[in-house]
């Protein structure tokens, strides 16, 4: 198991590092020059030279790949060009709130997905029951997540005024409030920062859970029906077990496997997912965070975006990968 | 019916009477082909509006209506679906729109199914090393998720729709190698191969006549559906102003700019977005029941 493990991380240096050569070399191919970005066009041609050097933009374009790597090799993403503060600060103040909402998302997603995915899986004969719920499968994966945030928000935000139009909620101040311990002198400050961050999340984790739940629940579907195909389904059947005892007992418990697996998809979809619902709710996150830093090439900025976005997936896939050994004693390692 | 529960075989359901049997065959038959009777529908509908858009279109898409600007939607109306903040007609705008996202969708699958599925059978019939070259690599680009790495593609290229073809097709590349790959490491098995080989057959030719032509059908079933990606990715590009600049319509960039006005004028990013995802259901009814009709491999893929 632990050989296994040491050479999956193995693999994942390669890969890792052709994710962040991509970026590196897209981004300096980009049309723009993050001076001209930031001074505008009426900047003179010694101060863009100027700023040019003081971003160490003026070095060989190898000396510089060479030093992103090294630096990058210590969790050194070095500073945003527009911000001046260190890429790990900003990357550190934006995933809380890309968490979070990932997290929301998937529990919309488990709630909504994997019982349609069972139920239509178990009444696949009953074209009452499975074709609505195909069809809703079919129109959440056909619905782009953007779209159904506008309408949330022209519903929920414009016309009835019950959500927020912008923003991520005061998540500063309940990680603050964790972090300084102070959380149980100040129960109530505590409990209404709680309540802004999830009155900020209700709409976002909405649209990108619904449409994720379309997937989860095609893959809940398509995993059902795989194990309740199997020989030990019928066995517990001929023993004149009831359905609910097959279900629970049997096949819920050999799901684990496909439902890790999906986890796995999930988490990639997912956050590609934020970078669109972000957008839409003008929420701060890591997905918002990369599009702006290269709508103003600031290429720290979006290196240390993808790297991290690049690292989550990868750990994820590890990690599922492990936890397929542990729910699955026939599955090991070598 | 109790009798067949939990078991698979059909031929175990009770047979009725013969006007029955007639009824529930019919209904089976509406049942199978209904769905991609509708979902084809659709996806032809869009390539003839893609087609004749400046003959369908009532309006120039480009032409400002200084009179009616941001003005609603209204069936008896020049303007059927609204107006955008030039006064510009969004309907036709969006009959407009649908040549960008066919043409990004097909041309970008057809891209990758190009330049992934010899990769793919290569890998699989071949083996060995270079297998282990062609997946490494195709893992490499499977980090990233599609509209990342279409993300990345298109704004070092910049948005054009050439660049959005190459970009969304160059990160649709490692699933047709993955999917071909593992399809013909089935196939090599097979005693045609073995028989096409016997008879002399050399490494290409088994690739091309034996091994491609026995993918086929699985890879058209998935591209169908990869059109849908495709499609969503390019609307999701030029949502983030990253696909083709403001001028020429997409959907994604109507939606974009229309963004702005959904306090007064939802229409604009409504009926876009509408258009966006008929499409994307359209090509994703046809690929799933296209699975489910000719390809039981796959079912559940």
């Amino acid at each position: 198991m632990i050989s296994y493990v040491l050479r999956r991380l193995l693999v994942a240096i390669p890969m890792l590092l052709g994710a962040m050569s991509i970026v590196f070399f897209a981004m300096r191919v980009l049309p723009g020059d993050p001076c001209v970005a930031m001074m505008g066009d009426q900047a003179t041609t010694a101060a863009l030279a100027d700023c040019t050097k003081n971003l160490g933009l003026n070095r060989p374009l190898p000396v510089q790949y060479a030093d992103y790597l090294w630096r990058s090799i210590r969790f050194d993403f070095g500073n945003s060009f527009r911000q001046g503060y260190p890429v790990n600060e900003y990357i550190g103040r934006m995933f809380p709130h890309t968490l979070v909402l990932v997290l929301a998302s998937a529990v919309v997603a488990a709630l909504v997905g994997v019982p349609i995915g069972i139920l239509s899986a178990l009444k696949r004969r009953n074209p009452l029951i499975d074709y609505p719920l195909r069809i809703f499968a079919l129109l959440g994966l056909s619905m782009p997540v953007f779209w159904l945030g506008i309408l949330l928000l022209i519903v929920f935000s414009l016309r009835l005024d019950l959500f927020p139009l912008i923003g991520g909620g005061d998540l500063d101040g309940v990680m603050a409030l964790i972090r300084s311990g102070e959380v149980f002198l100040y129960p109530r400050d505590f409990l209404a920062a709680v309540g802004d961050v999830l009155w900020h999340l209700a709409l976002p984790a909405l649209a990108l859970g619904f449409t994720l739940a379309a997937t989860v629940s095609r893959l809940s579907r398509s995993a059902m029906l795989e194990v309740i195909s199997q020989d030990y389904i019928r066995t517990a059947r001929s023993k004149g077990q009831t359905e609910r005892a097959v279900v629970y007992k049997h096949a819920l418990r050999n799901m684990m496997v496909p439902l890790l697996t999906i986890i796995g998809l999930f988490v990639a979809i997912a956050l590609t997912g934020t970078v669109l619902t972000e957008t839409v709710f003008t929420r701060p996150g890591l997905g918002k965070m990369l599009v702006d830093s290269i709508g103003a090439r600031d290429y720290p900025l979006a290196q240390g975006a993808i790297t991290v976005f690049t690292m989550i997936i990868i750990a994820v896939n590890l990690i599922v990968d492990m936890l397929y050994a542990v729910v699955d004693p026939r599955i090991t390692y070598r | 019916m109790a009798i067949s529960r939990g078991v698979t075989a059909p031929e175990l359901t009770v047979i009725g009477t013969p006007d029955e049997t007639q009824a529930r065959s019919r209904g089976r038959w509406l049942r199978r082909y209904l769905p991609i009777g509708i979902g084809a529908l659709m996806a032809l509908a869009m390539v003839v509006i893609a087609a004749a858009a400046p003959w369908i279109a009532p309006l120039s898409p480009s032409a400002q209506f200084a009179d009616a600007v941001l003005k609603g939607p209204g069936a008896q109306d020049r303007h059927l679906l609204g107006t955008d903040e030039f006064g510009r007609d969004v309907f036709s705008r969006i009959i407009w729109g649908a040549r960008v996202s066919l043409q990004v969708g097909l041309a970008s699958v057809f891209f990758a199914f190009v330049i992934g599925v010899p990769l793919g059978i290569l890998a699989g019939v071949q083996g060995r090393r270079t297998e282990t070259v062609i997946m490494r690599c195709a893992d490499m680009f499977m980090a990233f998720p599609t509209l990342l790495l279409a993300l990345i593609i298109v704004t070092a290229l910049g948005g054009t729709l050439t660049n959005e073809v190459l970009a969304i097709g160059v990160a649709l590349t490692p699933n047709f190698i993955r999917l071909s790959r593992s399809l013909s490491l089935t196939i090599r098995e097979q005693d045609y191969i073995l028989a096409a080989r016997a008879l002399g057959g050399g490494q290409i030719r088994v690739m091309a006549r034996h091994v491609f032509p026995n993918a086929l059908y699985a890879l058209v079933v998935v591209g169908t559906l990869y059109i849908a990606t495709a499609i969503r990715t390019e609307a999701g590009l030029s949502f983030l102003g990253l696909g083709i600049p403001p001028p020429t319509p997409s959907w994604g960039n109507i939606l974009s700019e229309g963004r702005q006005y959904i306090k007064c004028c939802p229409w604009i990013t409504t009926f876009s977005g509408l258009a966006i995802m008929l499409a994307v259901l359209a090509f994703n009814l046809v690929g799933d029941s296209l699975r489910d009709l000719l390809d039981p491999r796959l079912k559940g893929e």
